[in-house]
């Protein structure tokens, strides 16, 4: 009986037994081989990122609470031209960057808070504002008024945005690819043209601009002639032009121009 | 005359009024922008009209338009980016690019240097459509001789070899290939054993730090053994004194009759030589 049994198994280990080395009764004699080495990319590493306690996108008050809200005059400055802060990242990984000028007002905000919170994962990433609420307040006449009267009263509040500026920042436990989508939806609604950014991108973007300055091979450039006012061309440059050397008119920003 | 609120003199004395506590020189402003307002403005029952030139504004929705002159200065100033000096894509990329090794691949490496070193005998064959019946069976018939069968992917495999001793044998590593390793070179055996397999062919080996071919590894194959070619050796540097060793043993007669025939061999050279001479 025993011998029998002894018999069958060393029958069946028999036809698996390889010599003296890479034994296993599933070990496959024929190594398949392919003419490359797959290598795997290992995986980041993400064991030093902390997780906010509240990680998604803090309700923004449509209206500042003031006791006594006055009319500002209508300052587009503050849309003209770049950004003065808040063009960097300091918690997250991947934002929007405003590449326009313009106002945001409560829908917009509420529009990205929304789609942002639906369509993240708290477990794995967080949200941030890089913009204050709405607290510049636009004013409006009633319909159908004519001219003078005063000015109007206060219609509803917005946030002024400059080229440049980050608006919203969100990292965590993911790679750009899990947030690009998310990102990009919301980008496309905003009323000023914004791009999708990680930290590495950012940089690369500001470094092309100075980049494109080094290797430029036009002898003549913006500053110089505008500087020596060569021609007599201040007559039709504005101060700002001169500042900002051609790159920005309005609340456009020219990616071309050096 | 009544002093009214509208006369100048009521005006003048208000004036004086503040004269104390203000400068002449505002006192005097003061007057003359007082006596420049209307009369009626001082009521307040008509309202102060004033013009003011409204520019365009900076900040607008569409592209403003440009003057020409600074549509001419931008077009001027543009960016023009350098131009390589050879255009893109005349020649291939000569530089390779470095990638970094993995860690499984230096392992490999270091168990390919290990074997270097270990094994005499390394030969390299190809293996065309073998089943694992057939890898089995073989693995099994050199595993009796002692030889091992190793897989070592072709990329490793030559990025190994280009940094060693070993950079001809590059060439040989094309295509699906199977190592066979030894300590002792068995190239006999190793040889019986793929005749009988058609699946393999042998492109050459590396026995003893001599790269050979597959005739090469052949006609290695045909040598006599170590001992015996030693034996061969000895026996042909000791062949005259063995010859002569064998010689002395004979019989003395034997010996003294071929010292005669020597010695008249030696005459009748000698008398013939001497005839050429004269």
């Amino acid at each position: 009986m025993f011998s029998l049994m002894k018999a069958a198994v060393g029958g069946l280990t028999g036809v698996c037994r390889v010599n003296g080395h890479q034994q296993g009764p599933l070990h496959c004699h024929l190594k398949v081989l392919v003419a490359g080495l797959q290598t795997y990319e290992i995986p980041p590493d993400y064991s030093d990122v902390v997780l906010p306690a509240k990680p998604k996108l803090k309700f923004v008050n449509k209206v500042p609470n003031l006791k006594k809200p006055k009319r500002e005059p209508k300052k587009l400055r503050d849309i003209q031209g770049p950004t003065r802060g808040a063009d960097s990242f300091t918690q997250g990984q991947y934002g929007i960057v405003a590449l326009g000028g313009g106002y945001l007002h409560w829908g917009h905000i509420e529009m990205m808070r929304l789609t942002i919170n639906r369509k993240m994962d708290a477990r794995t990433m967080f949200a941030r504002w890089c913009i204050s609420g709405p607290y510049k307040p636009i004013t409006r006449k009633g319909l159908g008024q004519r001219m003078g009267g005063g000015k109007g009263a206060i219609d509803h509040y917005v946030t002024p945005v400059r080229y440049g500026r980050l608006i919203v920042e969100v990292g965590g436990k993911v790679e750009l690819e899990e947030v690009k989508h998310i990102l990009t939806e919301v980008a496309k609604k905003l009323p000023f043209p914004a791009q999708v950014v990680s930290r590495e991108s950012l940089a690369a973007l500001k470094k092309k601009h100075a980049d494109m300055e080094q290797n430029n091979q036009n002898p003549w450039t913006f500053k110089q002639i505008v500087q020596g006012n060569m021609l007599g061309i201040r007559r039709v440059v504005s101060p700002f032009d001169v500042h900002h050397c051609g790159r920005f008119s309005g609340k456009f920003h020219f990616p071309g121009r050096v | 005359m009544l002093l009214t609120s509208s006369s100048p003199l009521y005006f003048f004395l208000m004036s004086l009024r503040s004269m104390f506590v203000l400068s002449p020189l505002d006192f005097l402003h003061k007057l003359r922008v007082q006596l420049c307002r209307p009369a009626a403005a001082e009521a307040g029952w008509l309202p102060v009209t004033q013009s003011v030139r409204h520019g365009s504004k900076a900040v607008t929705r569409h592209r403003k338009p440009i003057h020409i002159l600074k549509q001419k200065l931008l077009a001027v100033t543009k960016y023009v980016p350098p131009t390589p000096v050879v255009p893109k894509g005349a020649y291939p990329f000569e530089r390779q690019e470095v990638k970094e090794e993995s860690g499984f691949v230096l392992l490999l490496k270091r168990e390919l240097k290990k074997l270097f070193q270990d094994y005499k005998m390394v030969a390299v064959a190809q293996n065309c459509n073998s089943n694992a019946e057939d890898m089995r069976i073989l693995k099994h018939r050199l595993h009796r001789h002692g030889i091992a069968v190793k897989f070592f992917p072709n990329q490793v495999m030559c990025s190994f070899l280009s940094d060693s001793v070993y950079s001809n044998m590059a060439p040989l590593f094309i295509g699906p290939t199977v190592l066979f390793v030894s300590k002792e070179p068995k190239v006999k055996e190793m040889l019986t054993s793929l005749r009988s397999s058609p699946q393999m062919t042998l492109l050459g080996a590396c026995i003893d730090n001599t790269l050979l071919s597959a005739q090469g590894v052949v006609s290695y194959s045909k040598l006599p053994s170590v001992s015996v070619v030693q034996g061969e050796l000895v026996s042909g540097l000791t062949m005259m004194t063995a010859h002569t060793a064998s010689m002395l043993l004979r019989h003395p007669a034997h010996l003294s009759a071929l010292l005669q025939q020597y010695v008249k061999q030696q005459s009748s050279e000698e008398a013939p030589k001497a005839e050429e001479a004269t």
